[in-house]
């Protein structure tokens, strides 16, 4: 990639490093006060970076990770499609009986299930699909779903962790380095497995050991017919079938020779095909509108508005004059680089959207070129990225969409999640989960 | 009804209107609301505070979001759950659970209103969009002048002369 260009078009000769420096930071404070939805100030500002003269339209496209929107749409598709079988409901209330309806063994088990869907999934569409039931299930148990909630926003966050389409910082990652869905599942799975359990003691300790609910109770959840939740048993092996050609697609990527935005996308294509044929064309515009309804367009065109703007900025060299100086403070010691990148990652994720954060870390990690090691010796360097910006999600009810989501539901059924009261135990649990992180990384790569 | 309305060349949302609707006040229990209700097979009544301005409406549609789990009547909620098997008596324990509650906790206070001056056309139209009864609410005030329902209009449009 190519760092500092010449950018001699400028309107009224501004100094394109102040120019597309303070466009920036005012994007990200803007996305930061939440006043305007953050995809009309990202496309608004890839506008004025364009207009400003920092960058052609063709630089602009250019700039734009198709991989990363790619994988997005496509995985949007295909769980659009999928969640309309009930399988997920279906999977949250057979882990529920599987432990008779005990409180605490229903926490275990879906925050478990989180997990496991949120490294195949992405951690927004598993809570949107888990916390509802969760809600349903707590309300028969006649528990409060505060734990539930707490511990699945965890889950959530951890269990992204551990594949290349979990967490947006994680496809944004791998898409910019190279990086495939086993790197990730190889490098960070071993990591994610330690944290999930080590999160589930504080939470016993805090909750579990005082969760109680009568015989009458859990009878009520027991007698829940799981098979009940599937409405559409063909949609269902359809939605399993592609689901698993599609995992399968990114764990083969590497020998296959496709990139995985191509595998989503035509994964989505497949099952939109399959799932589209008994229907006459009237009923497939219908189904093709809905699915596409589901699709999160306004975090798709954040994303391409983000990528602009930190294009624009890379052009002018500011990211790597940043990461000289990064470099200067640590010295190019890789051991205190790595570690400053971590914590950095997540303080900053717990307080701010991870993802512009990690937009912009990502050129300037990759005009890191003075560390020992070529680009192999920057590898703990995104490993410690993706670590800390996912975990750092969890710092906050801020730090992740997902938190946001489940902080909706719990508020919409009359148990709010109070910013500071989850901080209060969320961030220093999320402190420990950076720490067990940092020995790891310490201890594996540096 | 009186025969000036049938002839009334522009007639309006308060040319229909019953003047006089029962409502209920945003403090009153909920367990009134639902013996109201259920007493007189009311679809939804306005709800009025001291002073008479409209704050809502509370009807069958809130007694049912009370009587169902949160998750399945909540925005982005489940939007099915076969599965369950709730009984009866499971239904009443969460009704029993808010009973003593004003019913300002589950009235809908964003809601389509009239104004008197909207004409016959537009509050047809509105009826027909919204499918429940309207309220009659002063513009300037924001006090409730009446209610109409598909009865009043059904009465005065059989009522007028062809």
């Amino acid at each position: 990639m190519d760092h500092v260009t010449q950018v001699t078009d400028m309107v009224f000769g501004l100094d394109p490093q102040w120019y597309a420096g303070s466009l920036f930071v005012l994007a990200y404070l803007m996305i930061m006060s939440e006043r305007i939805n953050r995809a009309i100030v990202s496309m608004t500002a890839a506008g004025l970076m364009i207009l400003g003269g920092v960058l052609t339209q063709e630089a602009a496209l250019e700039g734009i990770d198709f991989n990363t929107i790619g994988l997005l749409t496509g995985m949007m598709i295909i769980v659009a499609i999928t969640r309309q079988s009930g399988i997920f409901q279906y999977l949250a209330i057979w882990s529920a009986k599987r432990v008779k309806a005990s409180p605490w063994g229903i926490l275990v088990m879906l925050s478990l299930v989180t997990a496991v869907l949120s490294a195949l999934l992405d951690n927004v569409t598993t809570v949107l699909l888990i916390a509802p039931v969760t809600l349903l299930i707590t309300d028969s148990l006649k528990v409060k779903p505060y734990p539930y909630l707490f511990a699945e926003i965890f889950a959530a966050n951890i269990g992204g962790t551990a594949t290349l389409i979990g967490d947006p910082p994680n496809i944004m990652i791998g898409s910019a380095v190279g990086l495939s869905f086993n790197d990730f599942l190889f490098n960070l799975g071993p990591i994610v497995a330690l944290l999930l359990p080590a999160m589930l003691i504080p939470v016993y300790l805090i909750w579990g050991r005082n969760l109680r609910a009568s015989s009458d109770a859990r009878q009520r959840v027991m007698d829940y017919n799981e098979a009940d939740a599937i409405t559409d048993k063909h949609l269902l092996w359809q939605s399993v079938l592609v689901l698993a050609l599609v995992i399968a697609g990114f764990i083969l990527a590497h020998d296959i020779d496709q990139e995985p935005a191509t595998i989503a996308m035509f994964g989505a294509a497949l099952l939109l095909l399959i799932s589209s044929l008994p229907r006459s064309p009237g009923e497939q515009s219908q189904h093709l509108e809905h699915v596409f309804s589901r699709v999160e367009w306004i975090t798709i065109f954040f994303f391409m508005g983000l990528f602009v703007i930190v294009y624009g900025v890379e052009k002018t060299g500011l990211l790597e004059l940043m990461a000289n100086r990064v470099l200067e403070m640590t010295g190019g010691d890789p051991a205190l680089t790595t570690i400053s990148i971590i914590w950095t990652s997540a303080i900053a994720s717990a307080l701010i959207d991870n993802i512009p954060f990690v937009a912009t870390m990502i050129p300037m990690i990759q005009n890191m070129t003075g560390l020992p090691g070529g680009p192999e010796g920057l590898m703990p360097l995104w490993w410690a990225l993706a670590l800390g910006s996912c975990l750092g999600g969890n710092g906050s009810l801020v730090g992740a969409s997902a938190n946001l989501i489940v902080a909706g539901f719990a508020e919409r059924a009359g148990h709010p999640l109070y910013f500071l009261r989850f901080m209060l135990i969320a961030f220093p649990l999320m402190l420990g989960s950076i720490a067990i992180s940092t020995v790891y990384i310490y201890l594996r790569y540096l | 009804m009186t025969s000036a309305h049938n002839t009334d060349p522009h007639p309006t949302a308060s040319t229909i209107m019953d003047p006089e609707p029962s409502v209920l006040h945003p403090t009153d229990k909920i367990s009134t609301g639902v013996d109201c209700i259920m007493k007189h097979r009311y679809r939804r009544l306005p709800v009025i505070d001291d002073d008479g301005q409209f704050v809502g409406v509370f009807g069958v549609t809130c007694l049912l979001r009370l009587v169902m789990p949160k998750a399945v009547v909540m925005d982005k909620g489940l939007e099915s759950a076969p599965y369950v098997r709730d009984s009866l008596s499971d239904f009443h324990r969460r009704l029993k659970e808010v009973e003593d509650e004003p019913i300002s906790l589950c009235m809908h206070d964003e809601m389509v209103r009239l104004s008197p001056d909207t004409p016959l056309l537009e509050t047809l139209l509105t009826l027909y969009k919204t499918r429940a009864s309207l309220p009659v609410v002063d513009p300037q005030t924001g006090k409730l002048l009446g209610v109409v329902s598909y009865f009043d209009v059904g009465e005065h449009i059989l009522a007028a002369e062809v």
